[in-house]
């Protein structure tokens, strides 16, 4: 039974279509790779999967729950229960490390704030940031704020959006990793949006390869890997 | 339709706290188009005497802004002026035209001029300015100065003339009246001869005083009031009373009108006596130089009294209307 | 369209009730002017539209004039180091905060004191200098804003490939295009609509012809009909500004980056400060000298009458401008923020078309809708000033507000929607934090402009209240000099005062934000 569920999707910016009719599923406790080039469309589908765009056309099913019919929000952003990574991370410059974090729990009047994120902090080494701005990071430990901004609010899904781009490769690899264990560790299905198909192979169990707003190739990360698919084999390439 | 009268009503609530002004009832509100300066203590005075509040909106025609003129206009579907007070009867006699003045003949008044009255009491004049050449001794020699209007079209005083813009303010008075007495032929002719010896448009009596004391030109036509205030000012400004041979010196009171369907006629009228009282035409003659209309008020030495004045005999109403009509010639002359 | 206006209760209150409030007087008026409209229409000749072009043109030289030079002082005060650049930025705004005519006036007498004629000055040039003068420090302002606000990371990128110079003309600029725009239309729209300077100057042009119908004719409808094309004039420019920044370049707030990058003056270092204090000088000494000694002639007695005579305006003057920068600047706001990041628009057009509106077409408007017995309440008391000065300046908040959301990146927001944070409390919590600064700036400009509005106040001002600017305007007829020069050094230090009060208050609050941001 897939977690989310796209189906016959369609969607446009203004008069450029940049979704043809999609339909693709993602497995629960996966990770996903959205892997495409740019105009593919896969930062649209992330976006429509959690609610920050409305479709023309198609219907969104998150936890057997319709979600988007058409052009209907049925259930906002914040109630599909998922957390979202920005490219740029949109950090609020000015919170603190703590305050970002903090944030979210506050509005949902949860209780024991402060602990919940000093355990989300120390798990991810962050400690000692706390009371620091995000200006006032390395590259690498605003992207482990963004994620632990995102995971404090216990999220079934985790969405990703090039989180890594502007990372040296060593720091990469080591947030690569971290990313890998969060579903054993968070319970959470993660969908990954990237260009960079080692990126994908890295971390992916499941790759959903797309172009010019069409699934190209949705299959394991092996499977993708063997492919016979002309643009698959070419996109890999490089 | 119920949401936008839910905004409505919760608007005027908001707005209603911030509508600090409360209306009283021993009011009277009067738009003045004299200088504050000069009209607010006459008020203030009035208010002592009466104890009536006073509730002014003041102009003031030397920088041209006849806000409150138009002002009276704009509000005539629901009047909220008891008392109109002019500086000149024009104004005074534009609002009668336009049908929002009311009657009012007050007792105070009997014994003024009725030349200086509207006859059918839409208003009524009192302390009165004269309008007068300023010249500026350094340039022009006390013996040689100009005692006629048509001195000032003669070739020796090309471009040493100004006169305020004759589309605004008491200026336009005065032309209007060139008109009444000369005919539309002779005045034409004159401000013709005026234009072509280059008379400079100064933008403001004030102006017009201005100008002559610091030299930029030799004289100007003005207001004795601004005449007086130069002669204060500086050593070197003279002043004389034109045409006393001939067609007269324009004087111009100011008026006194009251507003149809005001909201406080009672008190309305109280104001009205007061201002055409001696007492007011005395404190006016202290403190901006205006010659009273009634007999026998106490004044300074140095204003004249005004039988020593040879007027200009007009008829201040129809001077009034020859002003709308020559508006428009006005314009052209002095854009071309 | 109405689907979205339910959705934004605030948004859809705050539209309603300024359309109610403010709009619907001014279509009243249009609609309904006496007088007729093809008698009007006859009178509306060639002449009118050479005027109205020689305005144009006018109205346009003013508005380039003022953003060069507000450009270039913006970009020396606000990104390099400059001596005395602070102190610089302070002073250098004065001329706004007094009324033109008085400025004008002060020039006047400036020109004759050393050239013995004011030939010179009272003519177009002089109207261009004069108002060029005056628009200047706002132009300085807002793209000293914007100067501020480029994510330091493209000029070093760019300085990496090549110098300052072609750093500042092929990067810097082209980013804060919409600062530029904004500052020329703002400019454009205040000098065409301006009538005490050209006609103290006695040049004649498409506002004092409007101004010659209103008061030696009392055409109301002609003056209308003739505002008419003004407002046309705005609204065809604003278009042109919305088409032109469609694509403008979104700037961000990168979480690095943030920090202002501070250029140093090598080899023009002397050239800059002498440039600036020149302009210091011309803008401010000058001027400045010429009132002060003025108001001295007449010794320190002047003083006292002036403080004496404007006294019981204090009060109601600062109270009024305070609640109106208030208002304007919420609904500036609203205005942006749906505008900007829900792309609705109309809201703006309106605050444009008020805008754009002559300020005694303006007041005109308001008699006529409010004066009713049953609307007495609001005519007759303070909310008829506090309409007019939030109906004419609500714009300027919504545009300098506007600018400053444009710049945060939509994810910021976005990321807090998915965290569950409600429409409200991301407003207040996200989006307001860090347009605090625009905020700060529209609330200081609307207070300014409110605290000196003559135009329309001086038509719906209620009878017996004491309001400054009025007070100073109808006592400087006749008044001596001296007083006059008085009173308005008076206003200028009140006006100072308060803002630096406001400064002293906010300051916690913004260095709040900045330090978040350095």
């Amino acid at each position: 039974m897939p977690i989310i569920e796209l189906k016959n999707i369609t969607h446009a910016y203004g008069k450029k279509r940049v979704l043809q009719n999609i339909s693709l599923n993602i497995e629960p406790g996966k990770l996903t790779c959205l892997l495409g080039g740019s105009g593919s469309g896969k930062t649209t589908i992330l976006r429509l999967i959690a609610g920050l765009e409305i479709p023309e056309k198609g219907e969104i099913y998150i936890e057997n729950k319709l979600v988007t019919n058409d052009s209907n929000i049925l259930i906002p952003s914040n109630k599909r229960n998922l957390g979202f990574i920005f490219q740029d991370l949109a950090l609020w410059p000015h919170f603190t490390v703590f305050e970002n974090i903090a944030f979210g729990l506050k509005e949902r009047r949860t209780q024991q704030i402060e602990q919940k994120v000093s355990e989300i902090l120390s798990f991810f080494d962050l400690q000692a940031f706390a009371e620091k701005y995000p200006h006032q990071l390395s590259g690498g430990q605003q992207q482990l704020v963004a994620i632990s901004r995102a995971l404090v609010l216990e999220p079934k899904i985790l969405l990703m959006d090039e989180p890594l781009s502007g990372l040296d490769v060593k720091l990469k690899r080591k947030i690569l990793e971290h990313i890998k264990d969060l579903k054993k560790n968070f319970d959470v299905t993660l969908v990954y949006v990237t260009h960079d198909h080692r990126e994908a192979f890295a971390i992916a169990d499941q790759i959903i390869v797309l172009n010019e707003g069409k699934l190209v190739e949705a299959a394991s990360a092996k499977e993708i890997k063997h492919s016979e698919n002309e643009y698959v084999k070419y996109f890999l390439e490089y | 339709m119920i949401r936008k009268n839910y905004f409505f009503i919760s608007g005027f609530l908001f707005l209603l706290l911030t509508a600090a002004c409360v209306k009283q009832k021993k009011t009277v509100v009067v738009y003045a188009t004299v200088d504050q300066i000069f009209s607010e203590p006459v008020l203030k005075e009035f208010e002592k005497d009466s104890g009536i509040e006073v509730k002014a909106v003041y102009d003031t025609e030397e920088t041209k802004s006849t806000g409150v003129l138009n002002r009276i206009i704009a509000e005539k579907e629901n009047p909220q002026c008891d008392v109109f007070w002019s500086g000149d009867p024009v104004r005074s006699a534009v609002l009668s035209q336009k049908g929002i003045t009311a009657a009012y003949n007050s007792p105070v008044a009997a014994d003024i001029n009725n030349v200086f009255k509207d006859p059918e009491h839409h208003w009524t004049g009192f302390s009165a300015r004269a309008r007068v050449l300023i010249y500026n001794k350094d340039l022009i020699d006390p013996v040689e100065a100009p005692q006629s209007i048509f001195d000032l079209t003669k070739e020796k005083y090309k471009g040493k003339v100004t006169i305020a813009n004759p589309l605004f303010g008491t200026t336009t008075f005065h032309i209007a009246a060139i008109f009444s007495v000369l005919g539309d032929q002779k005045a034409i002719q004159f401000l013709t001869d005026l234009k072509n010896n280059d008379v400079v448009i100064a933008t403001s009596n004030g102006d017009v005083k201005k100008m002559v004391s610091e030299g930029k030109v030799a004289c100007g036509l003005t207001d004795t009031d601004d005449a007086f205030e130069a002669l204060k000012e500086g050593e070197n400004i003279g002043m004389v009373f034109l045409d006393q041979q001939g067609i007269g010196t324009l004087i111009m009171p100011n008026t006194v009108s009251m507003i149809k369907n005001s909201p406080n006629p009672e008190n309305a009228k109280k104001l009205i006596d007061y201002l055409l009282s001696r007492k007011t035409e005395a404190a006016l003659a202290k403190s901006c130089a205006q010659m009273p209309l009634h007999k026998g008020v106490d004044i300074p030495k140095e204003i004249p009294s005004l039988d020593a004045i040879v007027p200009m005999k007009i008829d201040y109403n129809k001077t009034a209307q020859k002003l709308e009509e020559i508006q428009n010639y006005l314009k052209e002359w002095v854009e071309n | 369209m109405g689907g979205k206006l339910i959705k934004y209760p605030i948004y859809t209150s705050v539209f309603l009730l300024f359309v109610l409030f403010i709009i619907a007087p001014v279509f009243y008026t249009l609609l309904f002017f006496e007088g007729s409209l093809v008698e009007n229409l006859k009178l509306l000749d060639q002449k009118t539209f050479y005027l109205l072009g020689k305005s144009i043109l006018i109205a346009f030289t003013i508005a380039s004039f003022a953003t060069f030079f507000g450009t270039i002082l913006g970009f020396l005060l606000y990104r390099t180091n400059l001596r005395f650049r602070n102190f610089y930025r302070m002073v250098l705004m004065i001329p706004l905060f007094i009324s033109p005519y008085i400025l004008a006036v002060a020039w006047k007498d400036l020109f004759f004191l050393f050239t013995g004629s004011s030939d010179w000055i009272a003519s177009e040039t002089g109207v261009i200098l004069v108002l060029g003068i005056i628009f200047t420090p706002l132009s300085m302002l807002i793209t000293g804003n914007a100067f501020n606000n480029i994510n330091t990371h493209l000029e070093e990128t760019g300085l990496m490939i090549t110098d300052l110079q072609s750093v500042i003309f092929k990067i810097i600029l082209p980013l804060i295009k919409p600062a530029l725009f904004t500052s020329f239309v703002l400019i454009f729209i205040f000098s065409i609509s301006e009538f005490s300077v050209p006609s103290y100057f006695g040049v004649r042009l498409f506002t004092t012809e409007m101004f010659t119908q209103f008061s030696a004719f009392y055409n109301h409808s002609l003056a209308v009909l003739q505002s008419v094309l003004l407002i046309l004039i705005c609204v065809v420019l604003l278009y042109a500004d919305r088409k032109y920044l469609a694509d403008a370049p979104f700037l961000s707030f990168g979480g690095k980056g943030k920090k202002v990058k501070i250029f140093t003056l090598k080899k023009y270092r002397i050239p800059d400060e002498l440039f600036v204090f020149f302009w210091f000088l011309i803008s401010v000494l000058l001027p400045f000298s010429v009132l002060i000694i003025q108001s001295f002639k007449g010794g320190i007695s002047k003083f006292i009458q002036a403080f004496e005579l404007l006294k019981p305006t204090f009060l109601s003057s600062v109270y009024l401008a305070l609640l109106g920068a208030a208002i304007s600047v919420f609904i500036g706001f609203t205005a942006a923020y749906i505008s900007e990041v829900r792309k609705i628009k109309i809201f703006d057009w309106f605050l444009l078309f008020v805008f754009a509106i002559p300020s005694t077409i303006f007041g005109i408007s308001l008699i006529k809708f409010y004066n009713h017995p049953f609307l007495d309440f609001i005519y007759s008391g303070f909310a008829i000033v506090i309409i007019a000065y939030v109906g004419k300046f609500s714009f300027i908040a919504a545009k300098l507000i506007g600018n400053a959301i444009k710049q945060i990146p939509q994810s910021l927001e976005e990321a807090a929607q998915i965290e569950g944070v409600g429409f409200y409390r991301r407003i207040r919590k996200i989006v307001f934090p860090l347009v605090l600064p625009a905020v700060f700036t529209a609330f200081i400009i609307n207070f300014t402009f409110s605290i000196g509005e003559l135009g329309t106040t001086i038509m719906v001002y209620p009878p017996g209240s004491e309001i400054m600017p009025i007070k100073v305007f109808t006592i400087m007829a006749n008044a001596p000099q001296s007083l006059v020069s008085a009173m308005t050094l008076i206003v200028l230090g009140v006006t100072l005062l308060l803002i630096t009060i406001m400064y002293l208050i906010v300051k916690p609050l913004l260095k709040n934000y900045s330090d978040a941001n350095n």
